[in-house]
């Protein structure tokens, strides 16, 4: 039990009655005070966690509002597509009328693209050359990698081709520009041909081959068609790659003028690919897909979604679009090289495409800004920058879930995960229910009897020590100070069940204590072989016993 | 060109690169990884050789086993920096791939910057000799590859049979779930297995190193070819692959001899494409459902 020095108050208690002769009880006994039961009240209720002023909740900013406004909204014409979407709503306090933004990122998207747009006139004297070339190579391949992750993340075909269609088209295209002097918009749609037919090709396998097969059939591919093209004399094998095609880029412009046709040559292709994936992954195919995601195939298809068709569908059509892509690239470079064959090309692309995130525009685009920048701008750094790719590429992989785009949704889950771990350390379990249990329980006054008893118990838990012990050995009867007096309630309010009472055999036997079992008809159980001479003992024993399951509880 | 020579030319090709094609195989199947870094491995094993050859010595023994064990380091380093952080994280076979292949561009970027362009060649292992069987000259290092590459295979297969590590792989590859419950531990085992088929791989870059050279990139087409021969044969199967690397060997040599030279990779495409569109999961295709995730 409690020592002396267990900031407990002492003092010397005596019989209030003792004055009135001997009524049972102790005339003095030393004892304690006995604390305010409402400090344990406080203990338990007070809110034990260190909170912050920032970050407590979520802002968002409310646009003033007005009631009649809220269905006035911008739409795209002639659609009823709304431009932004928009929820009124009431402010809980003030009731004015608000206006909450809920999707942000149509805002985001015209602010990126216009920056892109006006970035050219900001770009430093020194570096324009280099940042309007890398700005060309950024918007071609941010395209082609808007249009692969159309295939990997929506359509969930995982190949690694795509670089090939758009090298295939590239190629015949070139090939057909310079023997036969196709003019330069002539190769886009001749492109769209052949990535149509290049994309049935190697959508056959598809059909029958899921996942990883595929992926590392389609790496193969890529590899063929480098060896193909790399060996065939009329691609040009001993000159590295074809040159010669038309373009849209004249010859006898001022560079600067020719540079900047390219940019935004880039940038155009770029926004059409941002167009198809908005027009797919948004709209009816995207839709359908988005209910058939990998692994729960068989759910859409009993549910009468064709997931099958959809897949190769998009795939057809992405393809076409890297056809389209292909003959853009060629007509863009007056030809094409055989490094848009090359293993490095696909692991880039893949690069891109991983550190911004699978299956999302925005994913593509900025992972293709990075590997870009990284790759064209910091020209100088030599072997290092290739290095640097492959670092972060592993960085995103390693510790992010989805690439950039998915850290947002990452440590939403990683946060409330750590909120459930703080609530249980901080959490006691008394008897008192815990909120997940408690709306179980359909009765509420139970709920709170038990947060009142493990109160209770709190309390009087702090009351047992040594003197209160002591005094009730010397006097089990009569009157008690406050303390035992506490204690001695709550033990007599005990229910039938288990409760102890003392047992005679016969008059002059011994004593023993008992429990009773609850039932009537059920005989009352021995709960221990010690044997009690006098009832007195017997008494101090049974609150002994008490004050251990109290204890204990 | 006679069809003795290029059958013989495409059974050591196949030998090789089946070495590749098992350890793809044996990964995949054991761990859930698709391992495309066994090109870096391989080129990174290379390296070991040549450094060794330079610097300790060029007697056969010691080249080789320094190519083996440098594989073996490159294969514990892959899974410690790729295995270990990600096999309990969500889109783990995606991940696992790009992180391998993050591996591979880092790797030979850094084996380009310290080693240089210039492409090395290994001393000739198996000395200068021939054999003459049916009127066929044997020349002493296709006989050493061949018989090399047949005996590390037998030997792998010997460990993964009868020891208790083998026991211990042989159950991931059935159920890694199950085999996790049972006390087998998923860690230690996936560097047993990277170690074992890193050194295939290895064994297999000093092997075609008699044939060709050393360079940062040299990896690539080996670990193509492995991965086909892997993807024909059915992932996870070690028969399938060795099946599938004598059908590709045959294929390759016929087509030489017919076709001509560059028409190799396409017939051969096109015999692997038809194959996995009659068997999706390959020619033993055993592994149906088992390794899902």
């Amino acid at each position: 039990m409690s020592g002396q020095d267990d900031g407990k108050e002492r003092y010397i208690w005596r019989n209030p009655l003792s004055v009135w002769l001997d009524q049972g009880g102790n005339d003095e006994v030393p004892t304690i005070r006995v604390p305010d039961p409402k400090t344990v009240w406080e203990k338990n209720t007070a809110y034990k966690v260190t909170t912050h002023k920032v970050g407590r909740f979520k802002y968002y900013h409310k646009w003033a509002n007005h009631g009649e406004r809220l269905w006035n909204r911008l739409r795209w014409w002639p659609t009823r597509r709304s431009v932004l979407l928009i929820r009124g709503l009431y402010n809980r306090k003030t009731l004015k009328a608000e206006k909450l933004i809920v999707d942000k990122r149509p805002i985001y998207w015209a602010l990126a693209l216009l920056f892109l747009a006006l970035a050219p006139l900001g770009f430093p004297e020194s570096l324009q050359n280099t940042l309007l070339t890398a700005g060309a190579i950024f918007g071609i391949f941010a395209a082609i990698n808007v249009c692969w992750t159309l295939i990997i993340g929506t359509a969930s075909i995982f190949s690694l081709a795509s670089y090939a269609v758009v090298g295939v088209a590239a190629f015949l295209t070139s090939w057909l520009s310079i023997n036969y002097g196709l003019p330069w918009w002539l190769l886009p749609p001749i492109g769209m041909v052949i990535g149509l037919v290049f994309g049935s090709i190697i959508a056959a396998p598809a059909m029958r081959l899921d996942g990883f097969y595929y992926a590392l059939l389609t790496l193969g591919l890529n590899e063929l068609c480098r060896v193909y093209f790399i060996t065939s004399k009329e691609f040009g094998s001993a000159s590295g790659g074809l040159y010669g095609a038309d373009s849209y880029i004249s010859d006898q412009w001022a560079p600067y003028t020719q540079s900047l046709a390219a940019y935004y040559g880039g940038f155009m292709l770029l926004v059409a690919a941002l167009f198809l994936f908005r027009f797919i992954n948004g709209k009816r195919l995207g839709r359908i897909l988005r209910m058939a995601p990998e692994k729960r195939e068989a759910f859409a298809e009993a549910t009468g979604v064709d997931y099958r068709r959809a897949r190769i569908t998009i795939f057809l059509l992405t393809s076409v679009a890297l056809g389209f892509i292909g003959g853009f690239y060629a007509a863009h470079y007056r030809g094409v090289t055989f490094s848009i064959f090359g293993f490095d090309t696909v692991l880039l692309g893949l690069a891109m495409l991983t550190i911004g995130g699978i299956g999302r525009a925005e994913g593509a685009v900025l992972g293709t800004l990075i590997v870009v920048m990284l790759d064209k701008v910091l020209v100088t750094l030599g072997p290092f920058r290739h290095i640097l790719i492959g670092l972060i590429m592993l960085f995103v992989v390693l510790f992010l879930n989805n690439g950039l785009y998915g850290m947002k949704k990452q440590f939403r889950a990683w946060r409330d995960k750590k909120k459930g771990e703080w609530r249980s350390t901080r959490t006691e379990k008394g008897g008192e229910a815990l909120p997940e249990e408690a709306t179980e329980i359909d009765d509420k006054d139970e709920l709170y009897h038990r947060r009142f008893d493990k109160m209770q118990r709190d309390y009087l838990k702090g009351l047992v020590c040594d003197e209160v012990i002591e005094e009730h050995r010397r006097k089990p009867l009569g009157q008690h100070s406050e303390a035992l007096e506490r204690l001695l309630l709550h033990f007599r309010r005990a229910p039938q069940v288990d409760k102890y009472a003392i047992h005679r055999e016969g008059f002059g036997g011994p004593h023993k204590i008992v429990a009773f079992s609850g039932n009537r008809g059920t005989s009352p159980r021995l709960v221990e072989d010690r044997e009690y001479a006098t009832i007195e003992e017997a008494y101090h024993g049974v609150f002994m016993r008490r004050v251990n399951d109290l204890m204990e509880s | 060109m006679n069809i003795e020579f290029i059958l013989i030319n495409a059974i050591i090709v196949a030998c090789i690169y089946g070495l590749v094609a098992v350890a793809v195989s044996i990964t995949w199947s054991s761990l859930g990884l698709i391992n495309l870094s066994y090109g870096f491995i391989f080129s990174f094993a290379g390296y070991g050789a040549y450094v060794t050859s330079k610097m300790i010595s060029d007697h056969p023994v010691w080249v080789t086993s320094a190519g083996i064990l440098t594989g073996a380091v490159g294969g514990i380093l892959i899974c410690a920096a790729v295995f270990i952080p990600l096999h309990d994280k969500p889109n783990f076979t995606i991940r696992g791939m790009t992180a391998t292949l993050a591996i591979s561009l880092v790797g030979s970027q850094v084996l380009l910057w310290w080693f240089g362009p210039r492409a090395k060649s290994l001393p000739e292992v198996f000395g200068f000799w021939k054999i003459s069987i049916f009127d066929i000259v044997l020349t002493s290092d296709k006989i050493g590859i061949v018989v090399c590459s047949i005996v590390m295979l037998a030997v792998v297969l010997l460990w993964m049979k009868s020891s208790r590590r083998g026991l211990e792989i042989r159950a991931m590859m059935m159920n890694p779930h199950a085999a996790s419950i049972v006390g087998i531990g998923i860690r230690s085992t996936g560097f047993y297995v990277m170690a074992v088929t890193g050194a295939m791989a290895g064994l297999s870059a000093v092997l075609l190193s008699q044939t060709y050279y050393i360079s940062p990139f040299s990896g690539l087409v080996p670990l193509i070819k492995g991965v086909s021969i892997a993807l024909c044969g059915g992932l996870g199967s070690v028969q399938g692959a060795v099946i599938a690397a004598i059908i590709l060997g045959i294929t390759e040599a016929l087509t030489a001899n017919v076709l001509g030279g560059q028409y190799v990779l396409i017939t051969q495409f096109l015999v692997i494409i038809t194959i996995l569109i009659i068997r999706p999961r390959g020619i033993a295709g055993i592994l149906d459902k088992a390794r899902e995730q």
